[in-house]
């Protein structure tokens, strides 16, 4: 009788997770295709459609960017903490937390040089990200609580928190009765830099090289990746563990509290509940594809960002926006499929 | 042999290349405590493994009650009520005692199980109610739950894989009173198998000893068998090849004063242990493992701190300290466990590498990946060893490559004090001479040396002193050339002329 075993493979192609994203890439076209196809639209007429009004001229290129610039920086700070095998499912929340922090910093400070004042008001966002994640930091390195629902409870504490601001202490009398916060004003809008593009995106780029520095060629992302791969050699080695779990969980949640700053200051400009449309999920899609590269999320999150365009727009002509949305997830599941390929190799062992 | 209730013979098993059982003979009576004995590895877990189905031997006769039986499986060995309790806890820690239990088809107190819990709750000293979650348990207690489940599993024959590991002195004794009173009233077949002499000598009636997968010793009497014939049997020949030892010795450059610890399960496993060694010098620590010496390592080394006494490593009192204090007075640690502890797992070969010393290629925050690919490439020069690609996961190289670049890594800065656990543990034959010499070149270095090894061999071979280690104690401290298999063996089994 013959046996199937499931084998580690020693060697892994340097390129195995850039070819699994394109298989994954490929996988969610041919099933948008067919749902496309199911409900008698063209796929071809369909994605050329969205293709056009998402990358097809500077205003919608500017556009696609500006999408993907939350995605980008929460999937960074995803990243960051995954360093040390630890999962930060609130990014949605702490993106929310930016934007209060940076709010809350707003209302109170009044700086008259708006270059400086936007960098204050940044800070705060980036800052209230990591506020927001103490809590679970905490309970995982003190009581070693699991940081996978902490940090996805906390989700739900800061948008209630954010509901309970908007039509409470923070609402704008003059918003007709629409539960948000007041406007901030347009001196510390962020300037755009090229049609559209806010220049949020350049922040985003130097934030992609920070992340790399950081897990790629300094001692914290060294000791980090040592933590990560087996505790008790940390230990053996003198490096603390739990402070670097705290540390890059710390640096984690303000990259996605920064991206709620940006989206601030440059798309709602004001707190509302449109500060995020599940941003801090979908940057964990786009983290897991990459395999937790920074210069890979920075393309990947660029790509999602069109695709959340794209599916907007081909509401025009009767097509659910639910199409970009089936698009991202396939694409998760089939690039994970083919990692698993990549990485394991299936054996057929003769039985005794 | 007068009525074998199990007769196993001519049982032989590989995996790979590694003979784990070779031509052994097994016999069981029933109602009778018997004691398995032998150093870790020998093959003991292996043929109890094969007894309860887990594995297929590859030759060799099992008989049952006087019948022949094919082809054991897990299932087929509970129905000719064989159990056992392995190493390693199979409760479910969220289900109740009662769950635990009675989880098997087998479990033959369905009904009466209140009865059967009581009587069997007096002949293990177990207070506990039978709703208790197995989770609120202590492991001694867990223990006890494990043995009861194979009686609640109708087992006749019981394999207890090295119970005693986790009790305590007290429950130790209490569980040879719960044996005895099983194997007499219930007509239990029992083995036990053990490392620690005083064990076997205190539970069984009859022993056997297995050395490198082969049976050595069957059906000894325990109460005519001496001490020493045991260890001899266990340990087996130790050649005398040794290394040159008009080694010069300097200063002192490791001591550890009246060290004491208490671990987390409230057990002493040290108690006023000294050692001093000197520069150019090897200190041999010898005993069964788990007499205290990885504790012992972990404390000399800064990786437990909240011990009583003192370590002074180059009379720099660093008791308290951590493990960099350690490494700024260049002393390294090469420890037992290799992968998980000396090396982590799925890290690449290159950050592996780097462990001991990677802030020396730091500039401040930054990392130079260049300084630390041209130290490991001096690595794999100066050592040997084969790594084909450095940023592949560390579990890409073989065990005596992995070993050369822990080693190589510990040993390139030219320690001032070496503390090595096993270090040839597992490695064949050419690795292990290699790495002899590299103790012994850097004992010439000047390096002062703190062995660990279970290896006998090994130890007599490097070693200018030896101690022996018994239940966190030293219990002898003497001259490798003064030294015989004979007087270090009994030192390990607790006796102490």
């Amino acid at each position: 009788m013959n046996k199937f075993l499931l084998s580690k493979k020693l060697y892994r192609n340097e390129l195995a997770t850039f070819y699994s994203f394109l298989i994954g890439f490929l996988i969610a076209i041919i099933v948008g295709s067919i749902i496309l196809l199911i409900q008698s639209k063209n796929p071809f007429d369909v994605f050329s459609l969205m293709l056009k009004l998402s990358i097809g001229s500077v205003n919608s290129l500017s556009n696609s960017l500006n999408k993907a610039i939350p995605l980008i920086l929460a999937g960074l700070g995803i990243a960051i903490i995954n360093s040390v095998k630890l999962w930060n499912i609130g990014a949605e929340g702490q993106i929310f937390f930016g934007a209060i922090a940076l709010n809350f910093v707003y209302i109170n400070t009044s700086i008259e040089n708006s270059y400086l004042y936007i960098f204050l008001l940044l800070a705060s966002g980036f800052i209230g990200g990591s506020v927001c994640i103490l809590l679970p930091a905490l309970s995982k390195v003190l009581f070693g609580v699991n940081e996978i629902i902490t940090t996805l409870l906390t989700n739900y504490i800061v948008f209630g928190l954010t509901i309970y601001l908007i039509n409470g202490v923070w609402k704008d009398p003059n918003s007709l009765n629409f539960p948000a916060a007041a406007y901030v004003s347009e001196s510390v809008y962020l300037p755009t830099v090229f049609g559209k593009l806010s220049s949020g995106f350049l922040i985003c780029i130097l934030f992609t090289l920070i992340a790399y520095y950081i897990k790629d060629k300094s001692v914290f992302g060294y000791e980090m990746r040592i933590a990560g791969g087996s505790a008790l050699t940390a230990i053996y080695a003198g490096i603390s563990a739990k402070q670097k779990a705290f540390i890059a969980m710390l640096i984690g949640g303000g990259f996605a509290g920064l991206a709620g700053a940006i989206e601030l200051l440059s798309q709602t400009h004001r707190v509302s509940t449109g500060i995020s449309q599940g941003f801090g999920y979908t940057a964990i899609i786009v983290a897991a594809i990459t395999g937790m590269r920074p210069l890979g999320i920075f393309l990947v999150g660029s790509l999602f960002g069109a695709l959340a365009i794209g599916g907007s727009v081909i509401q025009t002509i009767g097509v659910s926006s639910y199409i970009s949305d089936i698009i991202q997830a396939t694409t998760l599941f089939g690039a994970l499929i083919a990692q698993f390929f990549f990485s394991y190799e299936i054996k057929r062992v003769k039985d005794d | 042999m007068k009525n074998p209730i199990l007769e196993a013979k001519g049982i032989s098993k590989s995996f790979g290349n590694i003979k784990a059982l070779d031509d052994v003979d097994f016999f069981l009576e029933k109602g009778i405590i018997h004691g398995l004995l032998g150093e870790n590895g020998a093959g003991k877990s292996s043929l109890m493994n094969i007894l309860s189905g887990i594995y297929i031997p590859e030759k060799g006769t099992l008989t049952i009650n006087g019948q022949l039986i094919k082809r054991l499986n897990p299932d087929l060995a509970s129905s000719y009520g064989i159990g056992m309790v392995h190493q390693e806890f199979r409760l479910i820690d969220s289900f109740s005692i009662k769950d635990n239990l009675t989880l098997s088809k087998s479990n033959i107190y369905q009904n009466d199980f209140s009865e059967a819990f009581s009587k069997y709750s007096d002949i293990f000293a177990l207070n506990l109610n039978a709703m208790t979650p197995v989770s609120e348990l202590s492991v001694g207690e867990k223990q006890k739950v494990e043995i009861m489940k194979l009686i609640f599993h109708n087992s006749s024959i019981m394999l207890l894989d090295e119970p005693t590991a986790v009790l305590t002195p007290q429950e130790t004794v209490q569980l040879k009173e719960s044996l005895e009173t099983l194997s007499q009233e219930d007509e239990k077949t029992i083995v036990l198998i053990t490392h620690k002499l005083k064990e076997i000598k205190d539970f069984t009636e009859t022993i056997y000893v297995m050395k490198n997968g082969k049976m050595v010793a069957k059906d000894l009497d325990t109460k005519t068998v001496s001490d020493t014939q045991l260890i001899e049997l266990m340990m087996g020949e130790v050649k005398t090849s040794k290394f040159d030892k008009n080694n010069f010795k300097g200063d002192t450059k490791l001591e550890a004063v009246d060290i004491s610890f208490t671990n987390e399960q409230n057990i002493k496993t040290l108690q006023n242990v000294s050692l001093e060694i000197k520069s150019g010098e090897v200190l041999g620590v010898a005993g069964v493992s788990g007499n205290g010496q990885v504790e012992l390592a972990n404390i000399i080394c800064g990786i437990i701190k909240d011990f009583e006494g003192r370590v002074i490593v180059k009379t720099k009192d660093v008791t308290g300290k951590g493990v960099k204090s350690r490494k700024k007075l260049n002393l390294s640690y090469i420890p037992e466990n290799r992968l998980g502890v000396g090396l982590a797992p799925g890290v690449s070969v290159l950050d592996n590498s780097a462990i001991k010393e990677y802030f020396q290629a730091s500039f401040g925050p930054h990392l130079s990946k260049n300084v630390l690919l041209n130290s490991l490439n001096d690595l794999i020069n100066k050592f040997s060893i084969k790594a084909p690609d450095v940023k592949a996961e560390i579990s890409t190289l073989s065990g005596g490559n992995m070993q050369k670049l822990l080693m190589g890594r510990e040993l390139i800065s030219n320690p001032d004090v070496i503390i090595a656990a096993q270090p040839t543990r597992g490695l064949d034959v050419s690795a292990v001479d290699s790495i002899h010499n590299l103790i012994i070149d850097q004992r010439d270095k000047g390096s002062a040396i703190l062995l660990i090894s279970e290896d006998l061999d090994e130890l007599f071979k490097l070693s200018d002193r030896l101690i022996v280690m018994y239940e966190g104690k030293v219990i002898t401290e003497i001259e490798t050339e003064l030294a015989t298999v004979e007087n270090i063996g009994l030192a390990m089994a607790g006796i102490n002329e």
